[in-house]
């Protein structure tokens, strides 16, 4: 994507908020918190082949860290401070035996992660159980406006960095292993930290977008956190394009605007009471399954080859 | 009428050309060889052979069935050596599945029946790997790296089989072998493959004495040998 | 004493659920490679199919063939789609079976809706070794045991079962000598998929499903399955006992919320120790 685009984009995103009304506004602020652990998933995936099917654990972590913070008196700056650190420590921890684990293996086992932290939730009284947090108080950023801002800055902050880790040593070295074991293998250690680090920095996202969720709201339960989030996250990953940087930006958008209007679509009059989640069900299936077969690459490495070949630039049949 | 005919064979990995216009026939009964070195695109031949990969171009024309005997022997590790054999006549369907006839053809096979193909030996591994390939009751017999990894008793006492089934059932045979010398010496016409062609062809003992061929594939040793014998 | 025999034989008739799921996996998994996620939606399918039909008059035994047949084809179904393609990887297969899985979320609340479901099962009580317990999971280990000795008598004495085999052994010399590999893939995925009905629709009566169910069932199963490394079939078998048996106790003398744990753990356990003993294999890669 060339300067000139993404200054556009970056002004249109920016004007956008003031405009919306309140129901969209709403949206405008989960569309920025699902990129944002979008991008961490991408990052996993496409550069540390890992799938993550319990990436909504840290998202988790992340909100119920700021949330029982502030709920028991410490500074509301400190406890969206502390969303991204205590997310990316629990990851530290859980990944060093974890991510031993490759393939499908690994992805059950972060999977498994979420479904015990679900359980432990739903079963402690400190955290409120399963009816869950009430109570968390705002983040001293001037209402719902506030929050559509904040949420750019820390996306946009999130995708620079992505962009700085895949342009590093360590991203070459991980974009490598990957796509190939032998790579992996002859460079184990160092392979293994920056799996682990990308494992973290990728929770780190997840853990800032929960802190984020958690004060915007203002109560959490566990039945906030489902696996489909966490599954919803791997779609829009995989449908926007794994391993780019502008991939998570466009599959979050694309998921979130269409079930967005699905929703509005299945809550007509004379539709049944089930119809909103049964089409955000067979979307989300449907695109999933869709992208990883006929586009694998995802949306925004078609796109560009796409204008690539129209604009004449040098294809793959030369001239 | 040839048993196996090759005519303008091509075939391409993702762009990667693995053979380039081969030609080559196997007549009924006929013991050909095919050599060349690693990366000539010998495995390929055998995959097209099968049918096991697509030509880009050309054709492969096989009369009656043929049956491979693949490199590296790939045997049904965690199966015994009689359901390896069975399998073998998966082509044949329900009546295509005794084993008598195997048995009586390889009868260093009979002790092993019960016994785990995977924890077979390599010469025991390569009798059972011909012995499943003959349960497809085939015409032309494609045998890719005999002797790889054997000991040179074992491979003359499978060659031994291999003239038997040649002599007295008419079987048209293909051996592809890196060991020059033992096809050149079992078999009456030969190919030379490099890099995706074939570079020469003709009978056995002419290639045998080919220059070309002695310096790339017999190390110089037959002309060595020659005047001193 | 009596407690503990009740709580065995139930642990054993909630197991032989998770053993039925596990079995499934481990056929579809030996034969393709893929790991199937959408395993545990079989057994909600042909459960919620059983209670209509039930509810329409059907006599039992005929609802739950007719169950446990329409999980086949469901099974089969869902294999078309995650290998159907040539040259689509397991990893992306995986990401196929899920897709699948969340699908017939979708198809499941059309048809059945978001509530719970059940049916009666063998009614009656039954007393064994002083144990009272409900006669219905004496059924399921009546049925499960037989299921598993003609699978086992299947895959050693038929041709199919034994084609099964060697696509599992050598998918390569599978082709060498003519078997339709892609074929054979379809087939374990039809298999997987009646296994995973029989487990809906053997254990929906003594515990209800809702279209969510598929989550606790495929974790368990994938527990059971993961201690064979999926590979072997009679391990997941006595890991599926294992666990109903485990976690019964342990729901029976106290901690009875933590039994999904108990599965977690084991898998992630089990899980790690495999790949720190064989060094972590990249199984995506492959």
């Amino acid at each position: 994507m060339n300067r000139r685009m993404l200054a556009a984009l970056a002004v249109v995103t920016l004007a956008l908020p003031p405009l919306l009304p309140e129901r969209h506004l709403a949206t405008y602020v989960l569309l920025g918190l699902a990129a944002t652990v979008t991008a961490g998933v991408s990052m996993l995936m496409g550069y540390a082949g890992q799938v993550s099917l319990g990436q909504a654990a840290f998202y988790a972590i992340g909100g119920y860290a700021a949330g029982l913070l502030t709920v028991h008196g410490v500074p509301t700056v400190a406890g969206l401070l502390a969303a991204p650190v205590v997310a990316a420590l629990a990851a530290v921890l859980l990944g060093a035996p974890l991510l031993r684990l490759r393939g499908h293996h690994l992805a059950f086992a972060t999977l498994a992660l979420q479904l015990i932290l679900l359980s432990l939730l739903g079963q402690g009284d400190w955290a409120g159980g399963a009816i869950g947090l009430q109570g968390i108080p705002q983040l001293p950023v001037g209402g719902d406006l506030g929050y559509a801002y904040l949420i750019w800055v820390v996306l946009a902050v999130v995708l620079v960095i992505c962009r700085n880790v895949v342009a590093s040593r360590a991203g070459r070295g991980l974009r490598a292993s990957a796509t190939s074991e032998i790579a992996a293998a002859a460079n184990g250690v160092a392979i293994a930290r920056y799996r682990l680090a990308v494992f973290a920095l990728s929770a780190a996202f997840a853990g800032l977008a929960g802190g984020i969720y958690a004060f915007y709201l203002g109560y959490l339960a566990p039945g906030s956190f489902p696996i489909l989030l966490s599954i919803e996250f791997v779609v829009m990953a995989v449908v926007g394009g794994i391993g780019t940087i502008a991939g998570p930006v466009v599959g979050a958008t694309v998921i979130v605007l269409l079930v967005q209007a699905l929703n509005t679509l299945g809550t007509q009059p004379g539709m049944p009471g089930y119809a909103p989640s049964v089409l955000s069900y067979a979307v989300y299936a449907l695109l999933l399954v869709a992208t990883v077969l006929y586009l694998p690459r995802g949306i925004v490495p078609a796109v560009l080859d796409g204008a690539r070949v129209r604009r004449g630039r040098p294809s793959i049949w030369g001239k | 009428m040839n048993a196996v005919e090759v005519t303008g064979l091509t075939v391409r990995y993702s762009g990667a050309t693995a053979l380039d216009g081969v030609d080559l026939h196997v007549g009924e009964g006929e013991l050909v060889a095919l050599i060349g070195p690693n990366g000539a695109g010998k495995s390929t031949l055998v995959k097209a052979l099968s049918g096991l990969v697509r030509p880009a171009a050309g054709q492969v024309t096989v009369r009656g069935r043929l049956a491979q005997v693949p490199e590296g022997r790939e045997m049904f590790g965690d199966l015994s050596v009689d359901d390896n054999l069975r399998l073998g006549g998966w082509r044949n369907g329900r009546h295509g599945r005794d084993t008598t006839e195997i048995y009586r053809l390889l009868p260093g096979l009979d002790g092993l029946r019960r016994n785990r193909a995977g924890l077979l030996s390599g010469g025991q591994q390569q009798m059972v790997a011909i012995g499943r390939a003959l349960m497809a009751r085939p015409d032309v017999l494609v045998v890719d790296e005999l002797s790889l990894g054997l000991a040179p008793l074992v491979v003359t006492e499978l060659v031994g089989h291999l003239r038997t089934l040649n002599a007295e059932r008419g079987l048209a045979v293909l051996l592809i072998e890196q060991n020059a010398r033992l096809a050149l010496g079992l078999c009456r016409r030969a190919y030379v493959l490099e890099a995706g062609r074939v570079v020469l062809h003709g009978p056995a003992g002419d290639l045998a004495r080919d220059p070309r061929v002695t310096a790339a594939y017999l190390g110089g040793d037959v002309t060595a040998e020659g005047p001193a014998r | 004493m009596s407690d503990f025999i009740g709580y065995l034989l139930t642990g054993l008739g909630i197991g032989a659920g998770y053993a039925l799921v596990a079995s499934g996996l481990v056929a579809i998994y030996r034969v393709t490679r893929v790991v199937n996620f959408a395993q545990g939606a079989f057994a909600v399918v042909a459960a919620m199919l059983t209670a209509s039909l039930l509810g329409a008059g059907l006599p039992h035994g005929l609802a739950e063939l007719a169950a446990v047949l329409t999980a086949a084809l469901a099974g089969l179904l869902v294999g078309a789609v995650a290998i159907g393609r040539p040259g689509t990887t397991p990893g992306t297969s995986l990401i196929v079976t899920l897709g699948l899985a969340v699908f017939a979320y979708a198809v499941e609340i059309v048809i059945w809706g978001d509530q719970p479901r059940s049916f009666p099962g063998l009614p009656g009580v039954a007393v064994v070794g002083g144990a009272r317990l409900q006669a219905h999971y004496l059924l399921i280990l009546g049925v499960t045991v037989p299921v598993f000795v003609a699978m086992a008598a299947f895959f050693a004495r038929t041709d199919l079962g034994k084609a099964l085999s060697a696509c599992a052994s050598n998918p390569y010399a599978a082709r060498v000598v003519g078997i339709d590999t892609r074929r054979m893939g379809l087939f374990a995925f039809a298999l997987g998929g009646a296994l995973g009905g029989l487990a809906g629709v053997l254990t929906t009566p003594v515990q209800q499903v809702t279209f969510d169910s598929d989550v606790t069932l495929i974790v368990n199963g994938l527990a059971a399955a993961v201690l064979g490394a999926l590979t072997r079939p009679v391990v997941a078998l006595a890991g599926g006992l294992l666990l109903g048996v485990a976690q019964t106790m342990i729901a029976g003398y106290g901690a009875g919320a933590y039994q999904l744990e108990v599965a977690l753990v084991l898998m992630l356990t089990a899980m790690i120790v495999q790949a720190a003993r064989r060094g972590a294999v990249p199984e995506m890669a492959r």
